[in-house]
């Protein structure tokens, strides 16, 4: 069972989300070899940049979609723990990190629809087609995860991984889980809402601070969906020698290595293809997946 | 003061570049793309992120509306530059950067008031003009030609003007006169929204695209009208949107213009036209080898190898970029580059087999890509294509394969030293150079039917994949400077 | 469920949002030009829209967002039953995989009807 957080972790656990953001960034730019996406620079650059408002533009439906993004990002961080620790264990944890998730929806839609402008508009409904591909078979998955624990509580799921990760023995579930943590955060093969092609869809409009807060929003949104894979999947801070909170962290930046990686090596993933992936395999594939926990958690 | 000083040098150390590239510019846009990696300095896709906005080639001064819309909307701090040849990309970037910081703290104008804005572009061309000044006296040197020193000159002089009717109501018959050419029928749209024509130069664009008898009644708000419905292939009547696409988009062919039609993010009707630019005395750039073997001069084999083989992974890089593969795009890049800078056989080909067996064994692109603008051999043949769109005969996936078998052959013929047969081997990287019209007129001839339709990233691949090259399309300036 | 649970999650909302704002005042302080760029042509390439891109879009996933309902609202029953399969036993199993089962065969049936399928 978890122990009780001190209250001052509220205010460490933007930072360190902040700082995990800007370390998965720095690598990706390594990877990439290019010197010019380097993270720290570009926050530099964007901040000393005049901010801009299109022609006719909704501006506070744009600013609430911008600001909104990392607000959710932080909060669905809350039920994520640092070894046995998180912000707060709610009881309904899971549930909690789906809400915050979801709000990404709303989000994108609102900064792609408020410059009045055609690419990113175009970007805003992107994502909510993307949306109606990933999620489901993403919710099948973290409830596959909590049932095998028997509960919603993320502290529990941890718990419950004492043993043998669920990861091990729902390996479609994790899977499913990571691909829609990319699909979620609209990020890697998955960054079509804010593609290149449409010139950088729903962010084609904003500059300064905007830009700023909602590409690192994005960012934020990625690192928490990826590191939440851990206690649901991964064993949470479970592991041998080292203490908890070390093996998240390393758990985490696998996780998050693997992801970048992946990011290399495939193309941009086009909803209008995909969907019909996710309905017909993923989400059969999920249930799939969820009968079996279901039949061993009967039989226990 | 001091501080912020400071503060605007570090944050500026490597601004953003928004590249617009003229058709006929591709050796200086090659050079650019090259000096901006080498500085790592970011290219942008959007105004919006950009500092610095670099104009590659030359653009008609008299209809030059797209690179005002681009410089309207780049956020403070901002400088424009203009680089002709590829000699002068490293100093026409310390210009860029020196005025940016010069100019950090100064007030912009709102396009809301042209007048001032305009003033302002006025005083931010100044400078970078004086250094295209002394560029264009380097380029001169190189060329000695004397024609066409002249003719530069003479654009510039064009280019001021064009700067100071900005704001003016010129702007408007400028842009008729653009438009003319949807027929006559649009000049009365035109003439209906004068009024509007005050809102600033985009005011203008009302009447455009062959529906201005609707604009006449449609609801008009800030200087625009709103979408007006149309039916849809599904018989639904639903809002179509008019928007000329290009031509400075990210990893999109310089200068190419689409005007489509969208109903949310399907490509209902599309048109193709052009950026419009000087004339030039120089050959494009990519058919070089080709063009100059069929007017009989003795070209080597191995030098067209290399130049087909650097096309297609210009190409390619592109196409990959534009699906949304960076890791591979920057790999053709590069491979790109070694191959221009000149490097031998067997280096190109270290590049090039992992990047060639890497994209052909993706089965998720081949799986995204697959069943895009099919173009049957037959009908690309009745359409005049002539290169690997033909030998392809298929989608989008198809073309690209024909590519990289080719980009492999290429590079393994680098030292080929035999002399290209100016009777058979005529064929550069978009198709036949000898025949009449240039072989991307015909692929841009065949574009807007398969654009129709399209999914609007499904009409971007299409794009790339087809990837016309319009520098093949600038007027050439004189049939005798061509020898020269 | 503890209203203490909640406290934490009150006060990072409240962080979050000061450092939002100090995050907005800084770029104000930092920024070389504090006015916004207004009224800026929309991006399309360089030349401006002939309407305003606002528009009813044309939605052709439409079919999608209806499978999806069904199954989100199917997900609403799912979170609660995890916590009680033990409990009830197979019965509860039985029941949600014969409604998981009924909504698959809608699936299979919108895939006939090709609704996944759009350009």
């Amino acid at each position: 069972m978890a122990e009780t957080t001190p209250l001052w972790a509220v205010a460490v656990l933007p930072f360190v989300l902040v700082l995990v953001a800007l370390g998965t960034a720095h690598f990706d730019a390594l990877l990439a070899a290019d010197p010019a996406a380097n993270p720290g620079r570009e926050v530099l650059r964007l901040l000393v940049q005049q901010r801009r408002r299109t022609n006719a533009a909704d501006e506070l439906l744009t600013r609430l979609g911008v600001v909104l993004l990392p607000v959710a990002a932080v909060l669905a961080a809350v039920v994520l723990p640092l070894g046995f620790r998180s912000v707060s264990d709610l009881a309904d944890g899971i549930v909690w990190f789906n809400a915050m998730e979801a709000l990404a929806w709303a989000a994108v839609w609102l900064a792609g629809w408020g410059p009045n402008s055609t690419l990113s508009l175009i970007g805003g409904y992107r994502f909510l087609a993307q949306g109606l591909a990933y999620e489901l078979p993403h919710m099948l998955a973290i409830t596959t995860a909590a049932l095998g624990a028997e509960s919603l509580r993320v502290g529990d799921v941890v718990d419950a991984q004492s043993g043998l990760w669920f990861a091990v023995w729902m390996p479609a579930a994790f899977v499913i889980y990571l691909l829609s943590a990319m699909g979620m955060a609209f990020w890697g093969p998955f960054d079509q809402p804010v593609g290149r092609d449409v010139a950088g869809g729903a962010a084609a409009e904003l500059s300064g601070v905007d830009r700023i807060v909602f590409l690192g929003g994005r960012w934020l949104l990625f690192v928490v969906a990826a590191a939440v894979s851990v206690p649901l999947f991964l064993g949470g801070g479970h592991g041998p020698l080292l203490p908890g909170w070390a093996w998240t962290l390393l758990k985490t930046a696998a996780v998050l290595a693997l992801l970048v990686w992946v990011r290399r090596r495939v193309p941009g993933v086009r909803m209008e293809r995909y969907v019909e992936l996710a309905w017909v395999v993923l989400t059969p594939l999920a249930i799939l997946q969820a009968l079996v926990v279901a039949l061993v958690v009967l039989n226990r | 003061m001091e501080l912020r000083a400071r503060l605007l040098r570090t944050a500026t150390s490597r601004p953003g570049v928004l590249l617009a590239v003229c058709p006929g510019a591709a050796r200086a846009r090659l050079a650019m793309e090259r000096e901006l990696r080498s500085r790592g300095w970011p290219q942008v896709g959007s105004p919006a992120s950009a500092n610095l906005l670099v104009i590659v080639g030359d653009p008609d001064p008299a209809d030059a509306e797209w690179i005002d819309g681009l410089w309207l909307g780049i956020p403070a701090p901002k400088a424009r530059v203009r680089v002709r040849e590829a000699e002068d990309v490293p100093s026409a970037l310390d210009e860029g950067r020196a005025s940016l910081l010069v100019r950090g703290k100064r007030p912009e104008g709102d396009a809301g008031h042209v007048d001032e804005t305009h003033g302002e572009g006025d005083n931010h061309g100044t400078t970078p003009e004086h250094a295209e000044n002394n560029d264009t006296h380097g380029g001169h040197g190189n060329h000695g030609d004397d024609s066409d020193s002249s003719h530069h000159q003479h654009g510039e002089h064009d280019g001021h003007d064009t700067h100071d009717s900005h704001s003016g109501p010129d702007t408007h018959s400028e842009h008729d006169g653009h438009g003319g050419h949807d027929g006559h029928g649009e000049h009365d749209g035109h003439g209906g929204h004068g009024g509007h024509g005050g809102h600033g130069g985009h005011g203008g664009h009302g009447g455009h695209g062959g529906h201005g008898g609707h604009d006449m009644h449609a609801m008009s708000v800030a200087g625009l009208p709103m979408a007006d419905r149309a039916d849809d292939r599904d018989g639904l009547r639903l809002d179509r949107l008019h928007v000329p696409l290009g031509p400075a988009l990210p990893d999109w062919p310089a200068g190419l213009v689409l005007r489509l039609a969208l109903q949310g993010d399907v490509v209902q009707r599309a048109a193709v036209e052009q950026v419009p630019v000087l004339p030039s005395a120089r050959r494009p750039f990519w058919n070089e080898p080709w063009l100059r073997a069929s007017t009989g001069e003795a070209v080597a084999r191995g030098l067209a190898a290399r130049r087909l083989c650097a096309a297609h992974l210009d190409s390619l890089w592109r196409y990959l970029a534009v699906v949304g593969w960076g890791g591979a795009a920057a790999r053709a890049r590069a491979a790109r580059d070694q191959a221009l800078a000149g490097e031998s056989s067997g280096e190109v080909l270290a590049a090039v087999r992992p990047l060639i067996r890497r994209v052909q064994r993706s089965r998720t692109l081949r799986w995204l890509t697959a069943g895009l603008g099919v173009l049957p051999s037959d009908r690309a043949a009745s359409a005049g294509v002539s290169g690997p769109a033909l030998v392809a005969g298929g989608d989008a996936y198809d073309r690209v394969g024909v590519w990289l078998d080719e980009v492999g052959r290429a590079a393994a013929a680098f030292d080929d030293d035999g002399w290209l047969d100016a009777a058979t081997e005529l064929s550069g990287p978009r198709g036949r150079v000898d025949g009449g019209v240039p072989p991307s007129r015909a692929l841009l001839d065949v574009l807007p039917g398969l654009l129709e339709g399209a999914e609007f990233a499904c009409a971007r691949i299409i794009v790339a994949s087809l990837d016309p090259d319009l520098d093949e399309l600038v007027p050439a300036l004189r049939p005798e400077v061509v020898h020269g | 469920m503890d209203t203490s649970d909640w406290q934490p999650v009150l006060l990072l909302l409240v962080l979050i949002s000061a450092g939002l704002v100090l995050l907005y005042v800084i770029g104000a302080a930092l920024s070389v030009e504090r006015e916004p760029l207004c009224d800026v042509p929309p991006f399309s390439g360089g030349l401006g829209p002939e309407e305003h891109p606002f528009s009813r879009f044309h939605v052709r996933w439409y079919p999608v967002t209806m499978v999806f309902l069904a199954f989100d609202m199917e997900m609403l029953f799912m979170y609660p039953w995890t916590k009680v399969v033990g409990e009830v036993g197979t019965s509860a199993v039985v029941e949600m995989f014969l409604f998981l089962g009924i909504l698959l065969a809608g699936v299979g049936y919108a895939w006939r009807e090709g609704a996944f399928r759009w350009s």
